[in-house]
């Protein structure tokens, strides 16, 4: 029993994890490497909400807000240069990243942060105990993607995103201001990237290079879900779920690096992923 | 010959730079001081496998961070070796040789991964990507064998000095550097700008990019194994950092920041930078990783080409000068192997029917071509001339039915191998590589008849006769050292149907080669079709949709519409049926 929610609530947080660069990358076919470092910062608003004696809730939303000011700050020098350049894309963003470390590390120090939990104890699921965060954390992704949802299928925007993922050209020619419709999506997805940092934080220890462990594995998952959020979710469970078993029956160790190998091995058998399969 | 006259400043250049380094390998022990000499052996590896990524990324175009998992494997072979066996003569020769094997063979696995028919440039980046994490996490679980997480330490290596290191290294990466730089002027050199530049036209020309690059990443592979060696040699201490991601994106970002390209840049960048890393992390430990992580940044987006690229700037005479001394080769026309049988069909086509989902393309084609025929394929717009074309240079395309090319069945062949069947396909948009020179580009196109060499530049261009008459009757035989990304819309069609003929096919296809020529140009292509065709012997097939141009040139007509072959017919046949005009008023149905 404890297996099976563990094997779900990790899919959860991968979703949570990898939501934010699989906005960026459905819609403008970029590959934020600087995706770690904005879970980094989002987690850090975490900790500078409870050093203003905030309460920990609040680093949410000023975690997506301070996520998508800079994310939008970053569309507009870095990366609006490099949508014909995609390769590049990944250097430009990922030297990015290596500067918001340097810059974490000169404001905050080194040292590993600690924050207040944002909920704390167990809870009985069918008689067995298990902490209520990460079961919290599958509230959290289930309300992400169904927000998600209701922002493509719903709203102007994302409906215009839609047509950009589909026809780029054909957007444009139709009036849509896809150079907006690219600032807001890369906005969106780095305020989630954020706002996943905050959510990682009563789970992993707070430094400045806590974001790169998870972009790899984000990473992986993007790849494998091409531009669609229910395609992601499936990915999630079922890697999430290989990782959590490998990890208990194998070795903890290589439950680290089966994300990336079943998926590297998914996409040499179909390149297009789940997206297609 | 005053071509091979342009060739010396090279070599001097190259003796220069070999005989200046190598007096600092000699002379440096004697100048630094023991951290500088530290520092600077191990700057010098780091350039080692800056130069291979500069290969793979700079020429090739393929972005890549998998070096430091070929390195870290290099590194941790020897030093498991002499860890735990030994460090005797014996067993240093086994280190070396693990050294180098191990990461060639795990090279030559990631390449197979990376490059299958039809994958990505962004999946081989991907696996670059999870085989050094893959390595990383092997050595983390090989407990007492790898050391785990504190690495390896204590192990004696080969009996040299902190002075004798530096000087192996040293040698090492002159050896390394000078032949890479000999290798990517040279005439197979040019293969990696071509696969970067248009990988299609790679496979058309009768190349097999994909193996061409798996070959490549095997090679490098070995020598980051054997910078591995040297590390683990020379620090005396191998960590799982080593063989990490982290490592391999700092290569990437020496390599960038040197100028990718350009394989001097990149030592540069690598000892640069990894030196002054050294000098200054201990007195603004955070403050330097910050500057080259903007640095990086900047240039990735401003130049990036790197350093290099702004001296090429500040020189651009100098740069022009040398451009045009040695990109001018003789042309030299070699007489045809190509024996043309007569009254043999080179090409049969029965059945044939191509369909995406149920959409029906193609259905029931038949078609026979003989030597020294020139069939036109006319129909209207969406009529499946285009898709006709990729079903009969690629095996892979069609659905149902039969293509037979001098009596073969293509039947799931690709592209390379039908060329080499004796296919040339000419594509409606000029396919040509924009980064090489004009007679790079014919190279190319000799290249799977005629292996280019490793190390030489050739001062000559050999052609088939037919090439280089198309050379010389378009004027392109006088700018032969010309970029072709200053060549104009008709040149580089002349170009391409230079290129197709120099593979000396026997069947070409033609998707519309006078789209957008001025009427000149339309009369010099059509005139050397008919000759290629009528007194040469080649067979070509011509999708066109001028039916004036049709009409003057072609042997045969065959008329396209909806899919089905309405129409097969000599010109006059043709021309005055009443299916024709129906089809082009936009009437009935056939």
């Amino acid at each position: 029993m404890t297996l099976l929610l563990d094997m779900v609530t990790t899919a959860a947080i991968l979703f949570i994890v990898a939501a934010g660069l699989l906005a960026i990358f459905g819609v403008l076919k970029i590959i934020n490497f600087a995706h770690g470092a904005w879970l980094t910062i989002g987690a850090y608003c975490a900790v500078a909400t409870a050093g203003l004696g905030l309460n920990p809730w609040a680093a949410l939303p000023i975690a997506f807000a301070v996520g998508a000011i800079l994310g939008g700050i970053t569309e507009q020098v870095i990366v609006r240069p490099l949508y014909r350049r995609p390769l590049d894309a990944i250097l430009a963003t990922w030297g990015l990243g290596i500067v918001i470390g340097q810059l974490i590390t000169l404001w905050f120090g080194r040292d590993v942060q600690f924050t207040p939990n944002l909920l704390s104890g167990t809870v009985d699921v069918f008689g067995v105990g298990y902490s209520l965060y990460r079961l919290f954390a599958v509230a959290a992704a289930l309300v992400i993607g169904l927000a998600f949802t209701f922002l493509l299928e719903g709203t102007r925007l994302g409906l215009s995103a839609q047509a950009v993922i589909m026809n780029e050209t054909l957007a444009r020619a139709l009036g849509i201001d896809t150079a907006r419709v690219r600032l807001a999506t890369f906005m969106v997805g780095t305020g989630l990237a954020a706002l996943a940092g905050v959510l990682l934080t009563p789970l992993t220890s707070v430094d400045p290079n806590m974001g790169v462990a998870w972009l790899i594995g984000s990473f992986m998952l993007v790849m494998v879900a091409g531009s669609s959020f229910s395609t992601l979710a499936i990915a999630c469970l079922v890697f999430g779920g290989a990782q959590v078993l490998v990890s208990t029956f194998v070795s903890p160790i290589f439950g680290g690096i089966t994300v990336a190998v079943l998926c590297a091995l998914v996409l040499r058998i179909s390149p297009k992923g789940f997206a297609r399969a | 010959m005053p071509e091979s006259r342009s060739i010396p400043p090279r070599v001097w250049l190259l003796a220069a730079l070999a005989l200046a380094v190598a007096v600092v390998v000699i002379i440096g022990p004697a100048l630094f001081d023991r951290f500088t000499l530290n520092v600077l052996t191990r700057s010098m590896i780091y350039a080692m496998l800056a130069v291979t990524v500069d290969i793979l990324w700079g020429y090739t175009g393929i972005l890549t961070f998998g070096q430091a998992a070929f390195f870290g494997t290099g590194a941790y072979a020897s030093a498991m070796v002499l860890s735990h066996l030994g460090a005797t003569p014996a067993l240093l020769a086994l280190a070396l040789a693990l050294a180098i094997i191990v990461p060639i063979l795990l090279g030559a696995f990631v390449g197979w991964l990376s490059f299958g028919h039809g994958s990505t440039p962004l999946y081989a980046t991907v696996i670059s990507l999870v085989v050094p994490i893959v390595v990383t996490q092997l050595v983390f679980s090989g407990g007492v064998w790898t050391g785990s997480s504190s690495g390896l330490v204590g192990y004696s290596g080969l009996p040299l000095g902190l002075q004798g290191y530096f000087r192996l290294t040293g040698i090492c990466l002159i050896i390394t550097t000078v032949i890479a730089l000999i290798f990517t002027r040279s005439d197979a050199g040019k293969l990696l700008v071509a696969i970067r530049d248009n990988e299609a036209r790679c496979a058309y020309l009768g190349l097999d990019p994909q193996r061409l690059k798996i070959a490549l990443t095997t090679i490098l592979a070995g020598v980051a194994g054997l910078a591995g060696f040297l590390y683990a040699n020379a620090s005396g201490v191998v960590a799982p950092e080593n063989t990490g991601f982290v490592f391999g994106t700092e290569i990437v970002i020496w390599t960038a920041l040197g100028g990718r390209g350009t394989i001097i840049g990149p030592v540069m960048g690598a000892i640069g930078i990894d030196y002054l890393s050294a000098q200054l992390s201990g007195d603004l430990p955070f403050l330097w990783n910050l500057v080259v992580g903007a640095l990086f940044v900047v240039m990735i987006i401003l130049l990036p080409n790197g350093l290099a690229q702004l001296a090429r700037m500040v020189l651009p005479r100098r740069h022009g000068e040398q451009a045009s001394q040695a990109g001018s080769p003789a042309l030299a026309a070699e007489a045809a192997g190509n024996g043309a049988e007569n009254g043999n069909r080179v090409l049969a086509v029965s059945g044939l029917g191509k369909s995406f989902g149920s959409l029906q393309v193609l259905q029931g084609i038949d078609l026979d071509v003989r030597p020294g025929e020139l069939v036109s394929l006319v129909g209207p717009n969406g009529a499946g001339k285009t898709t006709l074309m990729r079903c009969l240079s690629d095996g892979t395309e069609a659905t149902t039915g039969r293509v037979s090319i001098a009596g073969q069945d293509i039947s799931g062949m690709t592209p390379d191998e039908i060329v080499a069947l004796g296919v040339g396909r000419k594509f409606q948009v000029a396919s040509v590589f924009d980064s090489l020179t004009v007679a790079d580009c014919l190279r190319m196109a000799r290249a799977s008849r005629k292996t280019p060499s490793l190390l030489r530049r050739s001062a000559t261009l050999g052609l088939p006769v037919a090439a280089a008459d198309i050379l010389r009757s378009t004027g392109l035989d006088g700018m032969l050292g010309r970029p072709v990304s200053l060549l104009s819309h008709g040149q580089k069609q002349s170009l391409e149907l230079a290129m197709v003929v120099a593979l000396e096919p026997k069947l070409i296809l033609l998707d519309e080669p006078t789209a957008g020529l001025t009427k000149v140009e339309r009369t010099t292509i059509g005139a050397t079709l008919q000759k290629l065709t009528g007194e040469l012997g080649f067979a070509a097939i011509l999708v066109e949709h001028d039916l004036d141009f049709v009409r003057d040139i072609s042997t045969r007509i065959v008329v396209l519409h909806q899919g089905k072959l309405v129409l097969d017919g000599s010109v006059d046949q043709v021309v005055n049926s009443e299916v024709v005009r129906t089809i082009y008023s936009g009437g009935a149905h056939a």
